[in-house]
């Protein structure tokens, strides 16, 4: 018995497809990072999972149920962007709210203090940071005991202390055997949490499969430098995955390579004219128009120009 | 349908089902809302100013049934204070709430919206209580009002009747009015239900058309329910309530409109849904 089960989840706005075909299958006691750029589904394909969007097309079971299911969603907790709760209660009252709603539950105390809120538990939503606000969408998620957590974007509006423990609490529940699907567009938080990554972009699964392997796969770096070389040598080094050359003699370029150090060793190595030399670890984004190297890339790439060129 | 195992963890119990489920959302409802100040004085104390104001200067006259003026003002402003609250708390503020991602996330969870419109409307009820008690106690203590426990029990069983069945009123209009909508309609509809049903002067001080329209309205009926529980007809009338219908007209009229509110409330949630997960 699979914990979540989707099999050609489909999802269009109006003519935007926001989900292209998406197949997952995640066994209880996975954790499973969805690794995107913003927009490439991630949100879509949580609420979908959680049955509170209807699949234009495909079909999902949960815990062997339907998402939509009271029985399921008792044994389901989410943490999901943009969700205020009412401004006049306190942080304990709401959690003891949502507590109520779930037939097994674990005490408020217990789940502010995994959301590490227990200080703040008697001030009110409205006087919560937004960091604060966040921590509180994470202990109304983790309230209910669920089986299967999901987590989008969880680290978005906290500061990096925060973003530690908040990893610190989902791998401890994890570790009670559950079931954690998270989403986030930073490739930092994948390792040490997940067991497995899914990459996606513009709603369709690029890459899953165990941490060091996608991360090997989207991991890399950006070479800006002035050269003299020629487009043969440049187009030579090892490790390369594409170049942006304006064409000229001395003129700046961008290199993006999976490893930067053997590829500079060649270089410098070469009697090629070598300055403004500037390496930079590889964005998610830029892993992607590695990957992909599609239309959707030509924006990003024109953008690289021009910062390499400034 | 096989399920998985549920792994517990050490810490997690099962709360009290399913009357636990509306008391927490009951409770935190009358929390929230007693942390409103707009809330409470707009809604909640406005009618118990208003009645002090205007009611209880007509103290110590006494009708020939024996009713006094007084206890007959409380049941216009009460009747007043019960519908302001409906439209307002369902109205305006659950037109609010849709706005907010807050009632979408509940939909995460395995609350059923039974549990939140029950809770609202308990809210409700509670708040009405608080009204209807203000204002009978300031109309025992400060107006010598002289209830009749029996006609006064009656009268509160009326007013309470009357919050269940036009809070589906005020949630109709929240879910098929635009949210930012919403106010002026309540407000719009609201102020001329209550004159045109006397709850703030006897309706027959008004223009012979005007008071041809209020057998029409839900709330014409509501007070006349309500004016009947407390006095004998002969003291109505001298009041200036020009009494007509029976009794049981004016209930199927009240619960009549409550349902045909609920059934609408119900459309529109189905809409808004179908709309969420479209």
């Amino acid at each position: 018995m699979h914990a979540i089960e989707a099999h050609g989840l489909r999802r269009t706005f109006g003519d935007v497809v926001a989900v292209d075909g998406i197949d997952l299958v995640v066994e209880p006691g996975e954790v499973v990072a969805m690794l995107g750029p913003n927009g490439a589904g991630k949100t879509t394909t949580i609420e979908m999972l959680l049955g509170m969007r209807t699949p234009t097309a495909g079909t999902v079971t949960v815990l062997g149920g339907e998402p939509t299911d009271r029985a399921v969603r008792a044994r389901v907790g989410a943490m999901l962007q943009d969700t205020d709760a009412p401004g006049s209660l306190t942080a304990a009252e709401v959690v003891d709210l949502v507590g109520a709603y779930h037939p097994v539950r674990i005490p408020t105390a217990l789940a502010l203090e995994r959301a590490d809120l227990t200080e703040h538990a008697h001030k009110r939503v409205s006087q919560l940071s937004g960091g604060q606000r966040q921590r509180l969408s994470f202990a109304i998620a983790m309230v209910g005991d669920p089986d299967v957590l999901y987590l989008d974007e969880p680290t978005a509006a906290l500061d990096v202390a925060a973003r530690v423990e908040l990893w610190e609490h989902v791998r401890a529940f994890a570790a009670l055997g559950r079931t954690v699907v998270y989403s986030t567009h930073n490739l930092a938080e994948v390792k040490g949490t997940a067991s497995r990554v899914v990459v996606i972009d513009r709603g369709r699964i690029l890459a899953d499969g165990a941490p060091e392997d996608v991360r090997r796969l989207v991991e890399g770096a950006t070479i800006a430098l002035t050269t003299d070389a020629s487009a043969t040598a440049l187009g030579a080094l090892p490790g390369l995955r594409s170049v942006e050359d304006p064409g000229g003699a001395v003129r700046a370029v961008v290199l993006h390579v999976t490893d930067p150090v053997p590829a500079l060793r060649t270089l410098l190595a070469s009697d090629a004219h070598v300055s403004a030399l500037e390496v930079t670890e590889a964005s998610l984004e830029d892993a992607f128009f590695a990957l992909t190297g599609s239309a959707h890339a030509d924006a990003r790439t024109t953008q690289t120009a021009e910062e390499a060129l400034r | 349908m096989t399920t998985l195992e549920h792994v517990r963890s050490p810490e997690a119990y099962a709360g009290p089902r399913p009357l636990g489920v509306l008391a927490a959302q009951v409770r935190a409802e009358v929390l929230r809302y007693r942390r409103l100040p707009e809330y409470v004085v707009g809604v909640v104390v406005l009618p118990v100013i208003l009645f002090a104001m205007f009611g209880l200067p007509n103290a110590e006259q006494t009708l020939p049934g024996g009713t006094s003026v007084v206890a007959l003002l409380f049941v216009s402003f009460a009747c007043y204070g019960i519908v302001s609250q409906a439209l307002f708390t369902f109205g305006a503020d659950l037109a609010e709430e849709r706005q907010q991602g807050w009632l979408r996330r509940l939909r995460a969870t395995p609350m059923p919206m039974s549990v939140y419109f029950g809770g609202k409307l308990a809210l409700s009820l509670v708040w009405s209580l608080v009204t209807i008690t203000g204002i009978a106690l300031l109309a025992q203590l400060a107006g010598n009002a002289g209830f009749s426990p029996a006609r006064l029990a009656t009268t509160v069983g009326v007013l309470l009747l009357g919050t269940v069945c036009f809070s589906p009123m005020g949630s109709a209009i929240a879910y098929w009015a635009r949210p930012r909508a919403a106010t002026t309609i309540v407000n719009l509809v609201f102020l001329p239900l209550s004159f045109l049903s006397g709850f703030f002067f006897p309706l027959s001080q008004l223009p012979d058309v005007l008071q041809g329209i209020a057998p029409w309205l839900p709330t014409y009926h509501f007070g006349q329910l309500a004016w009947g529980a407390m006095a004998p007809a002969d003291d109505i009338s001298l009041f200036g309530v020009t009494t007509s219908g029976s009794t049981w007209l004016h209930v199927v009229v009240i619960v009549g409109w409550g349902v045909a509110c609920t059934v609408l409330t119900a459309l529109g949630y189905r809409r808004d849904l179908d709309r969420e997960r479209a």
